[in-house]
């Protein structure tokens, strides 16, 4: 990947990295290995790869957090504007490379808006006058003008990610990187942040862009992919992106309009859904005649029979039903408002909706750590408000977003045993809990381990297996997938089937279409503390007027399939469907 | 749930020179120190009331109106254990309830709650940003005055992670209040290792953010907002110096102290 002399004496990097490789203090192997990466001026890159593999340790070496803030040991040389950075510390950097990490909350320190833009100017020492100028370009840069006086904790997660954006941006550095910027945040505010990087690089800004998601990379100048510390590919999206089991075993999700044009046996990249469209009509012009490019009426295009799980059965009594419920913080506004739903044994219903649109609030109902202000929730015909949360435990388990908020013990095989311990089983029965739920999870090999050894992937499957080992009847996962990469994703995921299979009744909050998608049978929409759809999964994908005003995006193997007048819901469906009809 | 105390009013307190606030803060502390009694107490604590009024700080009182309280309840009860002085109406051997231990316990309640009333007064009318440039004027180094600024910032950070850390445990079973004193204190161990390990990730995460945007480069950074000293800010200063001056002579001529016949 080094650039020729030529072109360097020419016109220098943006910025580049020479021979770089990185050893984190106690660490057993190397992060970085020899690499050598250039980004040009101008030029969007994105970086990919699975856990692990070296991606924000690269991103790190070029604003100095590598080797200055993080301990190890550095090899090689790091070039900003052609300048090395040897010696320089962060700050240093500050105002010629522009960082913006994943957790954006640990990146807003201020009272209000205007004053988090400014503290970077502040910082280098900038006049008064000046800062007081470019205060307002950069909010309208990330579409912030006018809220300068707002609490940055009052705004929405695509909003804080934007102010972190904006506060970078007002130095005006030459080079933006930006650490997975958009992995905590719903549909909606990760399509703004996206919106907001490609007016950047409009504006000519070098863009060094980390993610999981190739969707999201499609139109960028290059993709670098990372494994183990070391580049395995780069080039241009088209070339890389139609690799798809190389992208998968990165722990890349590889684009789903390319995965259908794969299983149709098509090597070729679509840069959208449109794009994908033409290529797979020009390849199948017999299934191109017969089928409208878009749905004519309004009415949902008839379907092929597909057998699908019964949602609920009439019959069955629901394990759970929630009746009119409603909820309000005391002198708050509604966060639930008349919410009425049921849930069965063995179902697998994902519950889906903007930040703030009432979905944790719901599930922490569910589990007894809230209390109705009107309404009630029924648990096998118990009333909810009776029991407390750990009387049904068993029951109804509850595996928080972040792992981390639960695990404290110092072994693996501690950690499954608390809860089980908590109920006061006997050893034997704890250690034959213990030894189920560590192969479901399958880390039993990992039984004598820290858990915060563990990769996120690793502790994420710790916290389901803690709840699993009291054995709940059905388990709410609420963002279970946040933070791992796309091989982890789907391990987690298979987990979750198989319990599911095994009759555990599962309720998903997330924000991910796919996973909704693929794995879930009802869909559970909310907004403003309302249920505004409840259905299965297909039905929700062919409203329209739903989709619009939900926030939230079919994944693209659903969009295109729509264009072909059938609402897929994998990539391999959809190419089957098309195979089937040329 | 907003995670700051700061209500944006704009009275004129809110728009007093960062550094007249910081002093008000010191001088209200220093009045409180230097008396006991009650009806010495008093008049500060009308003044306070009366700042709470102008500058629409109910909600924040409201908010802590718990803690208020039993801070001076439980206050009150203490000294009657440790304060043995005076005509006993009741005295056990743990209890000595006489007009004396009340009115002292009283009184050191009174003295804690308009500590906290003041903290309460000062973060309601004042932004962290000018906490900051207050103390860098009062001579604070700026990273100092940040570090103590930020602190304000991740303390409800911690506090809200702790609530969740408590109902994930709780969720697996946990009963935290078994045992006796010291094994309740115990039992708290599945709570504090999470907080702590989030503690120290999300305090990384921040340190990284701040170097990123140039924290660290100057001993002495500019400020965005223009802090001039106005007339308001040298009357105000004037006012303050009085309290302080009067309060303590409350105290040199023992009128502040509790007398035990």
């Amino acid at each position: 990947m080094k650039p020729l002399e030529s072109e360097r004496a020419v016109d220098p990097a943006a910025a580049e990295l020479e021979d770089v490789s990185f050893t984190y203090a106690g660490g057993d192997r190397e992060a970085l290995q020899e690499v050598d990466f250039e980004l040009r001026p101008g030029e969007m890159v994105g970086i990919m790869g699975a856990s692990g593999a070296g991606k924000s340790t690269l991103a790190k070496c070029l604003n100095r957090i590598v080797p200055r803030f993080e301990n190890g040991t550095f090899r090689g040389i790091v070039r900003v504007g052609g300048r090395a950075l040897d010696g320089e510390r962060v700050c240093d950097v500050a105002s010629m490379v522009g960082m913006v990490f994943q957790d954006f909350e640990a990146q807003l320190f201020s009272t209000n808006v205007a004053h988090e833009v400014a503290f970077a100017m502040e910082q280098i020492g900038m006049p008064r006058d000046e800062i007081a100028a470019r205060i307002g370009p950069a909010l309208a840069a990330v579409g912030l003008a006018g809220f300068d006086d707002r609490d940055p904790t009052s705004l929405s997660g695509g909003e804080k990610q934007r102010l972190a954006i904006a506060s970078v941006l007002a130095l005006r550095p030459g080079v933006v990187v930006l650490d997975e910027p958009t992995s905590d945040l719903d549909p909606e505010g990760k399509a703004e942040v996206f919106a907001l990087i490609h007016r950047m690089r409009g504006q000519g800004v070098s863009l060094v862009v980390i993610e999981h998601e190739a969707e999201e990379l499609r139109n960028c100048d290059r993709i670098v992919l990372l494994r183990e510390g070391k580049i395995i590919a780069h080039g241009p999206p088209a070339e890389l992106m139609v690799r798809l089991e190389l992208l998968e075993d990165c722990g890349v999700h590889p684009p789903d309009v390319n995965r259908v044009m794969d299983a149709l046996g098509m090597h070729a990249h679509a840069a959208s859904v449109e794009e994908a469209e033409t290529i797979i009509r020009a390849h199948f012009p017999r299934t191109a005649a017969t089928i409208a490019t878009m749905p004519v009426s309004s009415e949902p295009a008839p379907q092929p029979r597909i057998p699908e799980p019964r949602t609920n059965d009439e019959n069955a009594q629901p394990f759970l039903r929630v009746e009119q419920l409603s909820f309000a913080y005391p002198f708050g506004p509604r966060v639930l408002d008349d919410v009425t739903l049921a849930i069965a044994a063995g179902e697998f219903v994902a519950i889906i909706g903007q930040n703030g649109s009432g979905k944790t609030t719901l599930a922490k109902h569910l589990v007894g750590l809230l209390a109705p202000s009107a309404g009630k929730i029924l648990i096998g015909g118990r009333n909810r408000a009776t029991l407390h949360p750990a009387e049904t435990a068993h029951e109804v388990g509850y595996v928080f977003q972040n792992p981390d908020h639960q695990i404290f013990a110092a072994t693996v095989g501690d950690e499954v045993a608390f809860g089980p311990r908590n109920f006061g089983l006997d050893d034997v029965e704890i250690a034959r809990r213990s030894e189920e739920v560590l192969r479901v999870v399958n880390l039993t090999s990992e039984r004598d381990r820290d858990p915060f050894l563990l990769s996120k992937g690793e502790r994420q499957r710790l916290a389901v297996a803690s709840v699993l080992a009291l054995r709940p009847r059905m388990l709410i996962l609420d963002e279970p997938t946040t933070g791992l990469d796309y091989r982890e994703q789907r391990r987690m995921m298979a987990l979750v089937s198989d319990l599911n299979r095994a009759g555990i009744a599962i309720v998903m909050i997330t924000h991910t279409p796919w996973l909704v998608a693929e794995y879930a049978r009802r869909l559970v929409l909310m907004r403003e503390g309302r249920v505004m759809f409840d259905g299965g999964v297909r039905e929700f994908f062919e409203r329209d007027e739903l989709l619009a005003n939900s926030s939230f995006r079919p994944p693209e193997a659903t969009m295109l399939g729509r264009r072909f007048g059938f609402t897929a819901l994998r990539p391999e469906e959809l190419a089957d469907w098309i195979k089937a009809r040329s | 749930m907003p995670i700051y105390l700061y209500i944006d009013r704009g009275s004129i307190v809110h728009r007093l020179n960062p550094t007249v606030k910081v002093f008000a803060l010191f001088i209200m502390f220093w009045s409180v120190y230097w008396v006991d009694h009650p009806l010495a107490l008093l008049p500060l604590g009308l003044v306070m009331v009366a700042l709470a009024q102008l500058t629409g700080s109910w909600p924040n009182f409201y908010r802590l109106r718990w803690l208020f309280i039993l801070l001076i309840f439980f206050t009150t009860l203490a000294w009657m254990v440790f304060y043995r002085k005076g005509p006993a109406l009741i005295n056990t051997r743990i209890i000595h309830l006489s007009r004396a231990s009340l009115i002292f316990g009283f009184g050191r309640g009174l003295k804690l709650a308009e500590l906290l009333a003041t903290s309460v007064l000062f973060l309601s009318t004042t932004k962290v940003e000018e906490f900051t440039a207050g103390l860098q004027r009062l001579g604070v180094p700026y990273r100092v005055g940040f570090a103590i600024t930020l602190s304000f910032r991740l303390v409800p950070l911690f506090i809200d992670s702790a609530l969740t850390v408590v109902q994930a445990q709780s969720l697996r079973g946990y009963d935290f209040n078994r045992g006796g004193p010291l094994e309740r204190v115990k039992r708290y161990v599945p709570v504090v290792i999470p907080v702590f390990m989030g503690a120290l990730r999300k305090a990384n995460n921040m340190a990284m953010a701040l170097e990123a945007r140039g924290f660290g480069i100057s001993a002495t950074p500019t400020s965005y907002i223009d802090y001039p000293i106005r007339a308001r800010d040298r009357v105000a200063f004037a006012a303050l110096v009085g309290l302080g001056a009067v309060y303590f002579l409350i105290y040199y001529s023992g009128y502040g102290t509790i007398s035990v016949k």
